[in-house]
């Protein structure tokens, strides 16, 4: 009985750090696009995000979370590359603003204003994004 | 008498040295706070460059969706 009962708790741990890890997952994976929907987080012209005047200290922290990320990423491509971090981040920027700033939310271009999209109409890019 | 003022000189050199030490990390400290806010873009991007980085720079994108 004793030992039924302990194998029930096992189980039920085990079921519960699956869901935990596929929360995290879950979470992790759009982790930048909810940001971006709080509309305290845009898109940066040097490929990075950044909050939008003042944010909880929590949302700054899965910025930096993010950023930390980026910079990985731009690093590896860069080296892999021949070109310079700061060139890889801004290539990305120019997709980020093209495909994932959504309507209403925020960019940030290279003259360091925040501006919000409005409605349909496109990102304004830097002019090296060709 | 010159003796005594070479002695309180001598006394006051590592004073001196601590002084100035607290006034260059008091300016070190005055500008690191503003440099965050500043968006670092005063690089030069070649655009050959981010002709060439396109392709890539999509397939990073796409491969990770939490991220950007």
């Amino acid at each position: 009985m004793t030992r039924r009962l302990k194998l029930i708790f096992a189980a039920g741990v085990a079921l519960a750090a699956i869901a935990g890890g596929a929360g995290v997952a879950v979470a992790m994976q759009d982790a930048s696009a909810s940001l971006r929907a709080t509309g305290q987080v845009g898109e940066q012209a040097d490929g990075y995000m950044g909050v939008v005047g003042s944010a909880p200290a929590g949302v700054r922290a899965q910025v930096d979370a993010v950023n930390i990320k980026r910079r990985a990423f731009y690093t590896e491509l860069a080296a892999k590359r021949g070109a310079k971090i700061e060139e890889v981040a801004a290539t990305t920027a120019c997709e980020i603003f093209a495909t994932k700033v959504g309507s209403g939310q925020y960019y940030r271009g290279p003259d360091g204003t925040w501006r919000q999209r409005e409605g349909s109409a496109p990102v304004p890019r830097p002019g090296y994004c060709g | 008498m010159t003796a005594s003022i070479w002695m309180g000189r001598q006394r006051l050199k590592p004073l001196l040295a601590v002084t100035m030490a607290a006034i260059l990390a008091g300016c070190v400290q005055l500008s690191a706070p503003e440099k965050p806010i500043e968006i670092n873009l005063n690089i030069n991007i070649r655009q050959e460059v981010v002709v060439r980085l396109q392709q890539d720079v999509k397939d990073l994108i796409n491969k990770n969706p939490g991220v950007f």
